[in-house]
This record gives C-alpha cells, structure tokens and sequence, in this order.
C-alpha cells in the first residue's frame, strides 16, 4: 500500500461519508507536503551525486599523478642501484632526488586520503538517507490494519512526512565531514 | 633530537607526516585523537604537536586548550593541520592557543620550513 493509495482511499472515504471540508483540506495539504518532500530529497540526492561524481574525479587526477611520483622514485632508486658510485656528494644528490619524489607522491596519497574520506562521508549520508526512507515505506505498508478513514490516512502520510523530514536533516547534518578547498590546500597561518 | 606529537584520526596522514619529519631527523609519536594526544603530551615531553581538527572523542581545538593548561605545554608550538580553512575556525584555532593553521593536503617542503621556523 502506498501513500498515494492511502491518500486516494482517504478522499474516497471522505466523499462516501461526506465527512466535511476540513479532513478534504488536510489531506490536500498532505497530498501536497509529500510532492515537496520528495522535490527536495531528490534535489539533495542530485547534489549527492554530484559531489561523488567530483569525488571520483580528484582521485582518478591524484592517481595519475600519484604513479608518475612513484615511478621518478622507483626508477631513481634502480638506477643509483646499478651506479658503483663511490663519490659521496653524487649520492647525497641521488638521495636529494628520490626524496623529492617521495615528497609528491606524499602529497598526492594525502589528496587519496581525503578522497576517500569525502567519499566516506557521502556514502554514510546516503545510508542514514536510505535507511530513513526504508522506515517510511514500513509505515506505508504496515503488517496490521490498513486505516478506515480520511484522518487514519492523513495521520500515516504525516508519519511517512516525519520520517523522511528526519532523513533530509541528517544528510545537512554532517559535523564531522571533510571539507576540501583546491584554492587553500598547502596553505599555512602563523598566529 | 626534537619530538614531535602527530595527532590526526587518519592513519594514512598521519604516516605522511610522520614520513616527512622523520626524512628531516625528527622523532614523531602518534595519537588516532584528542583524547589520546592529551594522554602522550603528558607521557612523553614533546617540542611541538601537530594536530588534526575533525576527529572522535575530541577535536583539535579541545586538545589545544587542554594542552595550554598543562604546565609543560603552555609555550609548546601547537599546530593544526586540517582541512578546515574558513577564517571563523582560523580565528578559533588562535583564540584557542594554536601557534598556527595548515591546510590539507600538505606540501612536506613548507611543512618542514614551518616545523623549524615555530621550533626556532
């Protein structure tokens, strides 16, 4: 059973028993909450969406560069491997080298980090919003009796409303969430 | 040698900072959060800590205000290191007592540049 369903047994209710304006008004009203309720959450959903799309980009972009710092490290290494050099100032400057090699690919694996934690961030917004939305279809299509009139029926509408309303709050409400900004990254603040 | 206290809730980041100070001839210890930052800064005397904003049990400004209360660390160098930039938490983090404010994802060059500037 669904909310429409409800709503449409609920007017038909009200018609049969001729019950009065007010039950007709609120469910209308409830009709209509549900239609901005779904709007938003599909609106917050597309946002979601984007951000993993973005997500996935920086971290294919952290890759990419990612393998180029390994590889300069790894082929540096190889190469002063093969070098029987005994000259300690051409070692210091093979050693300078794979360190700074070494510090891109730090840097880059820190982006990976973030990444990943952005794209933890996303997924725990979109479980907290599934599971809320899971608990308002249970409310839709309960095990025990279905309601008999048009306030039964709005009663359940305001419970699924209430429901979803809980899901949209925890997808703003993100206290913990990884904020990347390009233009400030490396940055630094003495005091 | 300096020690250096790293605290952060990622293990990776933790790891790059340790990489870069230790390539640089620092001893770093390591704390997942606040709460166990604040237990190592009293076990162990440390130069300078480097903290991370957004972690469980307690963040990064907690952990600098508790540290200035602790005797031994009322003129340690605090720095955060996270990916908050807004001026608001810039403004907390120094209302609190951090010494300063990096953002992520590090450079290692200006990080250690930092390191030996605030240990100078």
């Amino acid at each position: 059973m669904t909310a429409g369903q409800g709503k449409g047994q609920g007017n038909s209710m009200n018609d049969k028993n001729n019950a009065g304006a007010p039950d007709a008004k609120d469910a209308a009203q409830a009709a209509d909450l549900l239609v901005t309720v779904a709007e938003t959450l599909n609106a917050r959903l597309a946002v979601t969406a984007q951000e993993l799309a973005r997500s996935q980009a920086m971290l294919r972009e952290a890759s990419d560069e990612l393998m180029t710092a390994f590889r300069g490290a790894a082929d540096r290494i190889v190469a002063a491997q093969r070098e029987d050099s005994a000259d300690e100032a051409e070692r210091a400057a093979e050693y300078g080298t794979v360190l700074d090699h070494l510090y891109r690919a730090c840097q880059h694996l820190q982006s990976h980090d973030l990444v990943n934690q952005l794209i933890d961030a996303q997924k725990l917004r979109v479980d907290k919003m599934r599971e809320k939305l899971g608990e308002a279809i249970n409310l839709a299509s309960p095990g025990g009796a279905q309601p008999v009139n048009a306030e039964q029926w709005i009663e359940r509408s305001r419970a699924m409303l209430d429901c979803i309303v809980a899901g949209i709050r925890q997808i703003d409400d993100d206290p913990r969430g990884v904020r990347t900004d390009k233009k400030s990254a490396g940055s630094v603040d003495l005091f | 040698m300096k020690t250096i206290l790293a605290v952060d809730d990622s293990a990776t980041m933790r790891e790059m900072v340790a990489f870069v100070l230790e390539s640089a001839g620092y001893r770093v210890i390591e704390a997942e959060d606040g709460a166990q930052g604040l237990d190592r800064a009293a076990a162990t005397a440390c130069d300078l800590v480097i903290t991370d904003q957004n972690m469980p049990n307690m963040d990064g400004l907690t952990l600098v205000r508790n540290l200035r209360q602790m005797g031994d660390y009322k003129s340690v160098p605090i720095l955060l290191l996270t990916t908050e930039s807004s001026d608001a938490m810039k403004q907390q983090g120094r209302a609190a007592g951090a010494t300063g404010w990096l953002v992520k994802p590090f450079d290692p060059a200006t990080l250690l540049e930092v390191v030996q500037k605030v240990l100078r």
